[in-house]
């Protein structure tokens, strides 16, 4: 009797025992497998937000090239259907990577894509943030993401003999390979002293085409710069469909310079400011400068669009001056993408030259737009080729679930 | 004892359901699980290929072509590293029982894996023609009638290089596409007939458009109208009933170039006469045309007075206008010289509401040098009549002209419409992820 008991109760307490470490053994398959239908879920999720960010303009269609806040959010242009992007729109975009400038004659702070002495300085009043962009999405709270727009094409520039004459390296490049036997066309600008020895700089532009050898470089003459100038050199390399942008300023004198703000896109009003008055530096002295605007055109070349005497296309700034007189306006002629050119000096031999494009695809800038998924615990990612005003782009989405993952075993 | 024995059997059961469940139950790999989307990324590289028909144009190159050696490193370009590819072209037949023939493959692997799809595209051949179908104006409304003045029997002035004649053909070969009818005025009688209410081939008369293509000439017909035109040594009460006339059928009157209706002319009626720069058959009315005109489109009394234009020098396409230019795909340069451009106190004095103008060059301080004025009067809410001088140096552009009336109107363009077939070729993109999980 005794024996059956104690037989009982340790069968008991081994069934028991063996029963517990089999339900977490089951429960630790099962929810493994509720992880990984959920990661397949926001797989499934992202590919279908990247789809919906790529393929509707948002409303109003022409958000980008106006001050409205918009209430549907989408990057398509308006005008064309498939997978072709707004160089307006993105440019609305806060981004996630530069620094905001702050410029206290305004007192304004600017959502920043600075590349070199290529500006491209957005108000944070007309920018769309992340939050708002997620509300827009019906994602807020749920999901976290981030987007990221960059140039397929990259066209590399370096200045390999500075005169007599001045010799530029171009190398042009895709994601995976060169890009060889690209076809090349250029503009390269010059920075003179103004006509008559006015006190505005003037400048000379000089075309050209030419081609990518087998391993995507080119070697560009240019014999006219027997001396130290200013020069910069737009290049657009295009070869199957694909088109990239890359651009090469060097300046004679850069302790002060000007900084172009975009102060209203849907007026497309630029303010040029001083440097120092942004950045602070050394030796600060008044400027007068000199904007001319190019298109690019269907023949991959760069056509210089003129700019009514009214919008203030030459003028000269100081530094320190009270907010009435420390900027100066301008105003963009047309909402084609493009590039404005600021040339400006000092003296005869101290000049520069600025850039900033007017659309984001004009000088292929990249464009990172909301949280940092580093950090998170499965981001799911998903990527489109897109085009923006023709250039090649690539739009990867990044996204992850903000509710957590509840499994409990 | 026995008991224990049982359960331990138990136990080894267990495990082997779970053994064997876990043999069946395999978890996806990671990349299983969150894939690329390979078809839709397959679609998005032909299509970015395409994007200026270069990959159209290359799949229809004999197989050796250079082209297609571009074309892959292009495609190589744009790809990751870890994604392997196969491009083939397919022939499209409408004959027989294959559909689809390859023609061409290219590829950077010999395999795409175990894991890969595919985006197809279909591309057109050069040779394959699209229409345009533009919405006619006046389908959903009234008016619809393009009359262009092509009068046989007048002379124009400052459209200097051209004649009244050669410019109209050139209008209608422009603009009759947009309009339901087109109808060329070809002398002055027939200008008298429709200035009568009287149609020519049964159109519409109500809100027509009428082109004057005499640039500051207007033609004038013999009878009632040169006797009731002339008043006090001038014509131009003729300008006032030409108002009154573009008032009372809702007319849209189109000037040029210059300064609207500072001559008239008939080379019958004033075969004598010469506009004071030795041109015959015409007869100057000066500035007091254009008073006359407006007072008549605003039915005020008629007063013999002055007006005035301004030389704003060079003017700019408005934002409105360079939009049309790209729809419409009219090209005329974007800045031209202006040295008649009109007041902006007319929209005040004649009733030509600010809001419902449309610019066709941005104004410069006071002066409007081209737009499309709406007449609408004091205490109403319709349109009465409309004007569109485009006050710009000579010698016309007509295709400002056009864009100003396409600018007012704004027919839209219907898309293209395929129409042919058997040139047609599918390519397939086929995507394949090397390396990782």
């Amino acid at each position: 009797m005794v024996s059956s008991t104690i037989d009982h109760m340790v069968a008991t307490v081994v069934f028991l025992g063996a029963l517990l470490l089999f339900v977490g053994l089951f429960n630790q398959t099962i929810q493994t497998a509720i992880l990984y239908q959920r990661h397949r879920y926001i797989a499934t999720k992202c590919s279908d937000l990247l789809d919906n960010m790529l393929l509707n303009p948002g409303y109003p269609l022409d958000w980008g090239t106006s001050n409205c806040t918009p209430t549907g959010f989408g990057l398509q242009d308006p005008e064309f259907t498939q997978y072709k992007l707004s160089p307006f729109s993105l440019m609305r975009l806060r981004s996630s990577t530069g620094e905001l400038v702050y410029y206290p004659k305004t007192d304004s702070y600017y959502s920043n894509i600075t590349m070199g002495y290529g500006f491209l300085l957005v108000p944070l009043t007309e920018v769309i943030n992340y939050s708002s962009a997620a509300r827009l999405l019906g994602i807020n709270g749920t999901y976290g993401f981030q987007l990221t727009i960059t140039p397929i094409i990259t066209v590399s520039i370096k200045e390999l003999q500075p005169k007599n004459p001045l010799i530029l390296s171009v190398v042009v490049t895709g994601m995976g390979f060169p890009l060889a036997n690209a076809a090349v066309s250029y503009c390269f600008l010059t920075v003179r002293e103004g006509s008559g020895g006015g006190p505005y700089p003037s400048y000379m532009m000089e075309y050209g085409t030419d081609f990518a050898d087998e391993t995507g470089s080119v070697l560009l003459n240019f014999p006219s710069v027997t001396t130290d100038v200013s020069y910069v050199l737009i290049v657009y390399a295009h070869m199957s469909g694909l088109v990239g942008v890359g651009y090469y300023e060097h300046a004679t004198y850069e302790n002060s310079y000007v900084v172009p703000f975009i102060d209203s896109l849907e007026e497309r009003r630029v303010l040029i400011a001083h440097s120092w008055d942004v950045h602070g530096g050394a030796s600060p002295a008044e400027i007068a400068y000199n904007a001319t605007f190019v298109l690019l055109t269907e023949d991959f070349t760069l056509r210089e669009m003129p700019m009514e005497n009214s919008t203030g296309k030459t003028g000269k700034i100081n530094y320190g001056q009270d907010p009435e007189h420390a900027y100066k306006e301008i105003t963009i002629p047309t909402y084609n993408p493009g590039i404005l050119i600021i040339s400006y000096r000092k003296s005869a031999q101290e000049t520069g030259v600025v850039l900033m494009p007017w659309g984001i695809s004009a000088m292929a800038f990249p464009v990172t737009f909301g949280d940092n998924p580093f950090g998170k615990e499965w981001v799911a990612t998903d990527i489109r080729q897109v085009t923006v005003n023709n250039i090649a782009y690539q739009a990867k989405l990044a996204l992850w679930s903000l509710e957590g993952y509840g499994v409990i075993g | 004892m026995m008991r224990t024995i049982e359960i331990f059997l138990v136990i080894i059961i267990i495990t082997a359901a779970f053994i064997i469940s876990s043999l069946f139950a395999v978890l996806p790999s990671p990349r299983q699980v969150s894939p690329l989307n390979l078809r839709r990324l397959a679609l998005t590289t032909l299509q970015t290929l395409d994007v200026d028909y270069d990959l159209s144009e290359i799949v229809f190159k004999p197989e050796d072509d250079p082209a297609w050696g571009k074309l892959q490193i292009a495609l190589s370009a744009c790809l990751p590293p870890n994604i392997v590819y196969n491009l083939t072209a397919y022939e499209v037949s409408t004959e027989g029982t294959e559909l689809y023939h390859p023609i061409k493959s290219i590829s950077n692997a010999e395999s795409l894996g175990v894991a890969s799809d595919a985006g197809s595209y279909l591309v057109a051949s050069s040779n394959v023609t699209f229409d345009v179908i533009p919405e006619k104006i006046g389908e959903h409304g009234g008016g619809g009638t393009l009359y262009i003045l092509n009068c046989s029997d007048a002379n124009g002035w400052w459209i200097t290089g051209y004649t009244g004649q050669s410019l109209a053909e050139d209008l209608y070969k422009l603009l009759s596409p947009y309009f339901k009818i087109t109808i060329m005025v070809q002398n002055t009688t027939q200008l008298a007939q429709i200035l009568d209410g009287t149609s020519i081939q049964g159109e519409t008369l109500q809100d027509a458009v009428v082109i004057n293509t005499f640039g500051e000439t207007v033609p004038i017909p013999s009878g009632y109208y040169a006797t009731q035109g002339y008043s006090g040594g001038s014509y131009a009460k003729y300008c006032y009933i030409l108002g009154q006339k573009v008032r009372l059928y809702n007319w849209t009157w189109a000037s040029i170039v210059g300064w609207p209706f500072y001559y008239v002319s008939n080379t019958g009626l004033f075969s004598s006469s010469q506009n004071g720069w030795g041109i015959y058959g015409m007869v100057m009315v000066s500035s007091y045309g254009l008073r006359a005109f407006l007072q008549g489109l605003d039915n005020q009394h008629y007063g013999y007075s002055t007006s005035s234009t301004g030389n704003p020098g060079v003017v700019y396409l408005s934002q409105e206008a360079i939009y049309y230019c790209n729809y419409y795909g009219i090209y005329p340069s974007p800045y031209q010289t202006s040295t008649r451009a009109l007041p902006d106190s007319i929209l005040t004095t004649y009733n030509l509401p600010q809001s419902s103008v449309t610019y066709i060059f941005n104004r410069v301080g006071n002066w409007i040098p081209g737009a499309v004025y709406r007449h609408i009067a004091a205490g109403d809410n319709k349109i009465t009549g409309s004007l569109f001088a485009l006050g710009l140096t000579r010698t016309p552009d007509i295709r400002l002209t056009g864009l100003g009336l396409l600018c007012a109107f704004k027919p839209r363009l219907y898309r293209s419409e395929y129409t042919a077939s058997g040139t047609s070729r599918l390519v397939v993109l086929q995507f394949g992820q090397v390396g990782g999980a």
